[in-house]
């Protein structure tokens, strides 16, 4: 067990403390590690790293590079899953000083291997090391967050889940910024960029982890009553261990609910801007023909209102994570996922049409509303998770549920790819090579929709007794 | 339960600028391009 400066003991906040303070510590945290999701602003640097103004003999290919995408979730994944107990036992704020060390530290490595050239150090680094750092960064304030929120569990996750969803908005830019500053004749500017990267997320997750306080056993709310106990409640009161809750059903129920929520959203992630060009082409810039018949010019003028669509959507995505997870405060997260499915459903299947019909507004706000859903299922998920297995397990089973996520990242693309190659191989045009997709994504909400649907209470079984909980409590002090 | 301290709101606030600036740079600039959707 941890001790002094990082151990629990050390973080139980005392009378009087503002729990308010809570959610940007865990902002800081999430908002550094969501720069994963904006490494692609390195990869045309990276892949002439060499040749500095074109790419050279032995320069990185970007697809080579993009590996590092696989990693980061992979990883992220797979350490939340092994780690998730580990961080239960240590404390918000000994998991949130590793993730610093791993997330910054695996930039530093990341610049040792532009530096060198050698991309395994940039996979080990960002895509292992910081991965790693993700996966404990990510679930660090989760059940802390939870603890202090009784009252608004989802607001209280979905704010540090927005910030995850956000992290690439500031990191992509400043990292352009930085590699402008610089950039030499003789460098493109990402080792020094990477440098100056790790050392600004390092500082800023510190500080996160430090701003980590516990409340004190008992700790509630001024003013607040807690529910009422129900056998049938769908809010338990009572608590499970990590290791019983995945043997119920209900955590492999929700495994499948987050599954196919993120398959969906990364399938339609990957071919919302492609699909706005393709399906539009001219009509994007006023002008009549299809994508393949315009000049440079205009397909220059059409992708870059894909990227504007593209930024819209993330804008979508981090708000949909506080919009939904507080609502679903209210509505009940069951019903929050209902919507999520059965309204995703429609509006996955309702994109061909509004490509045919040729309205844009339309198309774009379809896409926006969808992804609202996919970040309000990531920031949704850990309140569900609460009001099923109970608070004091709730991290370390958030972390073994995000295998889930993993499991999406590999299903998602997958499934987009295929499909739309396998439709142009047989003569499909290029622009109705997206319809099948939608609906085959859509296909994939159904499959979430039944598994929501079958979400029960926790059986009395798995349920620890008070010895249990009394023995768990006691090993945490 | 003890209710927060007035002079705790001032710490909420600086925390919350903190994060809340760099956050919503990231935002204007992620606008910056997305209205290039609507031009």
């Amino acid at each position: 067990m941890s001790s002094g400066l990082l151990s629990r003991e050390r973080i139980i906040a005392g009378p009087g403390f503002n729990r308010w303070l809570v959610p940007p510590a865990a902002l800081a945290i999430h908002l550094s590690i969501g720069m994963a999701y904006g490494f692609s602003v390195f990869w045309l640097p990276l892949s002439r790293a060499i040749g500095i103004t074109t790419a050279a003999s032995g320069d990185w290919k970007i697809s080579t590079l993009g590996w590092m995408f696989t990693l980061f979730f992979v990883f992220l994944g797979s350490s939340a899953a092994l780690f998730g107990r580990w961080v239960e036992r240590e404390g918000p704020r000994t998991a949130g000083v590793v993730a610093a060390f791993c997330w910054g530290g695996g930039f530093l490595i990341s610049a040792l291997g532009v530096h060198l050239h050698q991309i395994l150090l940039l996979w080990i680094g960002s895509g292992v090391i910081g991965g790693c750092g993700l996966g404990l960064g990510y679930i660090s304030p989760v059940s802390t967050l939870i603890k202090w929120f009784p009252d608004r569990r989802g607001m209280a996750t979905g704010m540090a889940i927005m910030g995850f969803g956000g992290g690439a908005m500031i990191g992509s830019p400043l990292a352009n910024l930085l590699m402008n500053h610089f950039k030499t004749p003789t460098s493109v500017g990402v080792q020094e960029t990477f440098v100056a990267m790790g050392a600004i997320y390092f500082v800023a997750m510190l500080a996160g982890a430090f701003g980590y306080r516990l409340p004190a056993p008992g700790w509630q709310p001024a003013g607040w009553t807690p529910p009422v106990p129900q056998h049938t409640a769908m809010i338990t009161t009572r608590q499970v261990h990590v290791n019983q809750a995945i043997r119920t059903p209900q955590f492999w129920l929700l495994w499948v609910v987050l599954w196919m929520n993120v398959s969906a959203g990364i399938g339609v992630i990957g071919m919302a801007s492609p699909m706005l060009q393709e399906v539009f082409g001219g009509k994007l810039i006023g002008v009549a023909g299809a994508l393949r018949d315009l000049t440079e010019d205009q397909r220059t003028q059409v992708a870059t209102i894909g990227a504007g669509f593209a930024a819209l959507l993330s804008l979508f995505n981090i708000g949909g994570r506080i919009f939904w997870a507080s609502l679903s405060d209210y509505l009940g997260r069951k019903r929050t996922y209902v919507i999520f499915f059965a309204l995703g459903f429609v509006l996955y299947c309702s994109a061909p049409t509004a490509g045919r019909a040729g309205v844009i507004p339309l198309f774009v706000a379809v896409f926006c509303i969808i992804l609202t859903m996919y970040g309000g299922g990531f920031a949704t998920i850990p309140a569900y998770l609460a009001d099923m297995f109970g608070t004091v397990h709730v991290g370390a089973i958030h972390g073994r549920l995000l295998t889930a996520w993993s499991a999406a990242g590999i299903l998602g693309p997958i499934l987009v790819n295929y499909i739309r190659e396998f439709q142009i191989d047989r003569g499909v045009p290029a622009a109705q090579a997206y319809n099948t997709t939608m609906y085959v994504l859509a296909g994939l909400l159904v499959i979430g929709f039944i598994a929501n649907a079958r979400v029960r209470p926790v059986a009395e079984r798995y349920f620890m007794n008070d010895a249990q909980l009394a023995q768990e409590l006691a090993g945490k002090r | 339960m003890q209710r927060p301290s007035a002079s705790s709101w001032a710490a909420v606030a600086v925390a919350w600028l903190l994060v809340a600036i760099p956050l919503g740079w990231g935002i204007y600039k992620t606008l910056q391009t997305a209205v290039k959707l609507f031009r």
